[in-house]
Order: structure tokens, then C-alpha cells, then sequence
């Protein structure tokens, strides 16, 4: 059975990874035998310089879901590469390496160092984080994220994949923007700008004021979102949104996305990617199928 | 660190008053491995509400069992309050960084408990039972209907000393009123666990009188593992998990 994933060069020996944000740097993690199954590890997002991250309350029960304003709280490139990298390469697991910036020159030279660390799969530009201050995010603008991804793709000796924002129109246009800048691939979806409101207090329950909504009460959106676009474009898709389990990782594998993710719900079964693995596997047994091909972009219309 | 993620067999679940219960669970593997101060993570239900885990300190741990004691006062404690005998639950755990051993030269250890934040200092005064310090239980509950036996700690040579806010139990008042009639003992070390306002009484208590301790934080969380920082709270160092970094943290680095 071939379920290996191809991106740009990158070769990924499944299609399951992880969402940015939710495994950490995952140093707590490595022994274990579901990190090692895993066909791609993404870290938390990383910033040029060190990010305190956001006051409390940073994180809300929802149903269903959860809305979390975490603020990209990280140790910023430098040290991430110095102490973090190393561990995570040492699993043997391909390892995409998510990256945002404030400015296109500083995802360049974000892109730069990565180059000199050498022996990383892929590079995703996280251009939809909707918790720092600004009014739009790059994600929001077709143009906007058509310049970054020309300007990485000219840098980066890795593949570069676009990060996709689902505040957006059509996210469909943003795509096909990512995809003429060279994109090798887009991963789509962040979370759905989102609030809770405690009416004993009337305050929001996010110190951040607002924050971003995942888990399976976004799925369904997420599903129409991937299923939209990769009627549209052709480079692949990493889908994620609320996926549990395999069946919920088959709907958008069927939907059209290359690769999924398993993202918020990680915080509450940690073995769910490799659930999700066996399970996609068991599928594909089960309908003859005999390269994760047939299965990709499957949906009857 | 490690940690393991089992399916646990509840043993009983019994109701010790009006609001606390004592859930016993069959998990051999992590009755061995659960140090003071540490908690696990439950799934208190299938399905998706609630979503998070939640977080227990451990009560006891020993021959195979681990206990927790916990308010039924949220949907997920209300619904961990309905489970019976044989029951299964998903727990993830042991977790966090337990509370510092005190060393041979201690002469004194005061644990200060506001309502049910006083469920890990069971295990740690199991484990301390053979320490020569003096040790003693400041314990503050609501009301009489959130008080309970203090036998099991008079078990394991604890002193306990009970306030209540509205006098129905021991002294009247907030647990900083029993601080009052402690005499502090050179060498004295302090654990509390309990409400916010209540650590934070206790750090500025310690503070003016010189004394080093330990508190052990609460706050919303999720993994529980120190992967999606969202439990983190201000320290003298930064954000800090409380799940990871944390739940004990020394009383002095806390920012309240």
C-alpha cells in the first residue's frame, strides 16, 4: 500500500501530521511511539525574535471546540534551532517548520537561517495567525500572500507551504494566489476569528479580547473549504479542521486535501494521529485501494 | 518525564459531604508512578462536551489505586461526580512537577488548604509520615457542608486546624485567621493549594515572615502537557505553564 506524500521534493511517508500550535516543540513527546508515526511534524510557530505570548486567559471551552489566544508564545528562530530542532530531527520524522513574521523581510531572513539549519522538509508560512494587533492579515489579501510566497520561494531551499486563513471571502482566491507565486502547497485552516462572553462579568473570556474558534465545531466549514479549492487549484492540500478521528480525516482526504492534521484535538486524545493513521488505512483495505491517490480528491459529485 | 494515558476502572466514587467526593480508580501503572502535587487529566465523558480534559490533584496513590477528591462544581466535576462502580475513564497522567521533598533539617511544615485544594497534601503527608518535622493542616472550608474528617490526617501525625467563613466549624473566618496562631518554628516550610486570593494571602504571609514555600497554581487548561500554553500564568520568569512548568510553583515566583 503507497500512502506516501509528495511535496515539492519532500517526500512524506504518510499523510498524517500535526497542526502547528499543538504539539509544542513537542520535546515532551518524543519517545513516544505515536510520534514516531507521525508523516510530518510541525512545531509551533516561530517568530524572528522571542514572543511572550498573550495575558490569561488564553484558552476557552467551547462546544465542541475551543477558542484559544495564545499569542505565539515562542523562543524565537535562533534558539529554536539551536535547542529544538536537534531534538525534533532526532525522531527521524520530516519536520515542517512554521513560520510568521511582521514583515516580508523578516520572514526572508527567517527563511535564510533555515537554509543554514539544514535537512528540514518543508517550510509552512504561517500568514493567518488572527491574534496579534493588526487589522488584516496577510491571509486576507490575495496580493499580499502572492508577495510573500514569491519572495520565500526565491529564498528557501525547501518547499514553501501557505498557511490559509478561513476569515477570508473566498478562500479559494487565496489559494490560486499562493499557487501562481509558486506555492508548493497551502494548508488550510487556521482558526475562525471567535468569542466567548462570561455575561456574569460581561467580559470576554479571552484576556486577548478575541481569539480563534478550532475543533470539530469547525469541520463541516473546513470540509466545504478544502473541497472548494481543490476543485481549483493543484499543488495539495494539508487539510485540517476538527478532525478526531479517520473518519473524520477521510472526509477530507475525500474532499480533495493531500495530507491532513490532526490540531486542537491532540489536547485531548494525544494517540489520535496514529487513531487517525490506522484508521485511514484500514479504510483504503477495506476499498481496495492501493495508493492513497485513489483516495484524494475521491468525492462523487 | 513520562506519562501514560490508561483506561481506568472506577473502584467507588463516594460522597464525603455536601459538594466533595472521593473517586477510587484501578490504575496500577500510575498509582506507581504519582509523586505529591502531580495530577491527571480525565475525560469525564465520551463525546465532545465536555471538550477538555480535566485536571485532578492526586488524593492517594498506593496498591494499584489512585484517588482523587474533588467539589462537584462544574459540568465536568458534576458529570465525574455521576460515575459508579466499574465505570471506565480515560486518564492521562501523571502530570506537572510535584511539590519539593523537605529536606532533614526542617523542622516544621504547614500545609494550607482553602475548600478542596487540600487533596494533595493527603499523599504528601502519606509519603512525609516518617519526617520529624512537626506538621500541621490549616485547613479553610465555606461552611460546615464543605468540612470533612480530619482523621486521616491525624493518621499520618498532622495536626489539623479547621476555619469556616461562617463559624459553623472551628475558628471563623478565611485560613489566614489560623495563621495567626501559628507559631513559626525556625526552618518552618510552607505548601498551600486553594483559591487564588487565598495563595496569594499566604505568599505575602510567608513573605513578612521570612518563610520559603511552595504553592501549587489552578488555572483553565487543556493538553496538560506543556504543548498549547494556554494555562500559562505571570511569573517572576515570564508566563510559566501551570500544567507543565507548573501546578507547584515557589509561593515567591508566583505574580498575583
Amino acid at each position: 500500500m503507497n500512502i506516501a506524500v509528495k511535496i515539492g521534493k519532500s517526500v512524506f511517508p504518510n499523510p498524517v501530521t500535526v497542526a502547528s500550535g499543538t504539539f509544542g516543540h513537542s520535546e515532551e513527546l518524543y519517545s513516544l511511539k505515536e510520534v514516531r508515526c507521525l508523516g510530518a511534524i510541525v512545531p509551533k510557530t516561530v517568530t524572528l525574535k522571542a514572543q511572550e505570548g498573550n495575558p490569561p486567559r488564553r484558552i476557552c471551552e467551547t462546544p465542541a471546540g475551543m477558542i484559544n489566544a495564545i499569542g505565539i508564545e515562542n523562543p524565537g528562530i535562533d534558539v529554536f534551532i539551536a535547542k529544538k530542532l536537534p531534538g525534533l530531527k532526532k525522531t527521524g520524522v520530516p519536520v515542517i517548520v512554521s513560520i510568521s513574521a511582521h514583515s516580508e523581510n523578516d520572514f526572508a531572513l527567517m527563511a535564510q537561517k533555515l537554509n543554514a539549519a539544514g535537512k528540514i522538509a518543508a517550510i509552512e508560512l504561517n500568514l493567518s495567525c488572527p491574534n496579534l494587533k493588526k487589522k488584516v492579515l496577510v491571509a486576507q489579501d490575495a496580493a499580499a500572500t502572492a508577495s510573500v510566497v514569491r519572495r520565500i520561494k526565491r529564498i528557501s531551499k525547501y518547499p514553501v507551504i501557505a498557511k490559509l486563513s478561513p476569515n477570508v471571502t473566498d478562500i479559494a482566491a487565496i489559494a490560486l494566489a499562493a499557487e501562481a507565486s509558486g506555492a508548493d502547497a497551502v494548508s488550510m485552516v487556521n482558526t475562525f476569528a471567535a468569542m466567548s462572553i462570561d455575561v456574569k462579568r460581561r467580559c470576554s473570556r479571552i484576556g486577548n479580547f478575541t481569539g480563534g474558534l478550532s475543533g470539530p465545531a469547525i469541520r463541516p466549514i473546513a470540509v466545504r473549504m478544502v473541497c472548494e479549492t481543490a476543485a481549483k487549484i493543484k499543488i495539495p492540500i494539508i487539510g485540517m479542521g476538527g478532525i478526531t478521528n479517520a473518519n473524520d480525516a477521510l472526509e477530507f482526504l475525500i474532499a480533495g486535501a493531500s495530507m491532513v492534521a490532526v490540531g486542537t484535538y491532540n489536547f485531548i486524545n494525544p494517540k489520535a494521529p496514529l487513531e487517525v493513521l490506522i484508521g485511514i488505512m484500514a479504510y483504503m483495505k477495506e476499498n481496495r485501494m492501493t495508493d492513497i491517490r485513489e483516495l484524494i480528491g475521491s468525492i462523487k459529485r | 518525564m513520562h506519562q501514560i494515558q490508561t483506561t481506568a476502572k472506577v473502584i467507588a466514587n463516594q460522597k464525603v459531604n455536601d459538594a466533595y467526593y472521593l473517586l477510587t480508580l484501578s490504575a496500577p501503572a500510575l498509582a506507581k508512578m504519582v509523586k505529591p502535587g502531580q495530577f491527571i487529566h480525565i475525560r469525564v465523558n465520551e463525546g465532545f462536551e465536555p471538550f477538555f480534559r480535566r485536571p485532578f490533584s492526586v488524593y492517594r496513590a498506593k496498591k494499584g489505586q489512585v484517588q482523587i477528591f474533588f467539589e462537584a462544581v462544574g459540568r465536568g466535576s458534576k458529570l465525574l461526580a455521576r460515575k459508579k462502580k466499574n465505570d471506565t475513564l480515560d486518564v492521562l497522567g501523571p502530570l506537572g512537577q510535584p511539590f519539593t521533598m523537605p529536606g532533614k533539617g526542617v523542622q516544621q511544615i504547614v500545609f494550607v488548604a482553602g475548600g478542596i485544594g487540600v487533596a494533595p497534601f493527603m499523599v504528601f503527608s502519606d509519603i512525609l509520615k516518617k519526617h520529624k518535622a512537626r506538621k500541621m493542616l490549616l485547613y479553610g472550608g465555606r461552611a460546615r457542608a464543605h468540612t470533612f474528617s480530619m482523621a486521616e490526617f491525624k493518621k499520618n501525625g498532622v495536626e489539623a486546624f479547621v476555619a469556616t467563613d461562617d463559624g459553623s466549624v472551628g475558628v471563623k473566618g478565611r485560613v489566614s485567621e489560623l495563621f495567626k496562631n501559628i507559631e513559626v518554628a525556625p526552618f518552618t516550610l510552607i505548601y498551600a493549594c486553594g483559591p487564588k486570593p487565598m495563595i496569594a494571602a499566604v505568599a505575602s504571609f510567608a513573605k513578612e515572615r521570612g518563610l520559603k514555600g511552595e504553592a501549587s497554581m489552578e488555572e483553565v487548561m487543556a493538553c496538560g502537557l506543556g504543548a498549547c500554553l494556554g494555562c500559562s500564568i505571570l511569573t517572576t520568569q515570564g508566563y510559566k505553564t501551570v500544567c507543565h512548568d507548573g501546578p507547584v510553583f515557589a509561593l515567591d515566583e508566583v505574580i498575583f
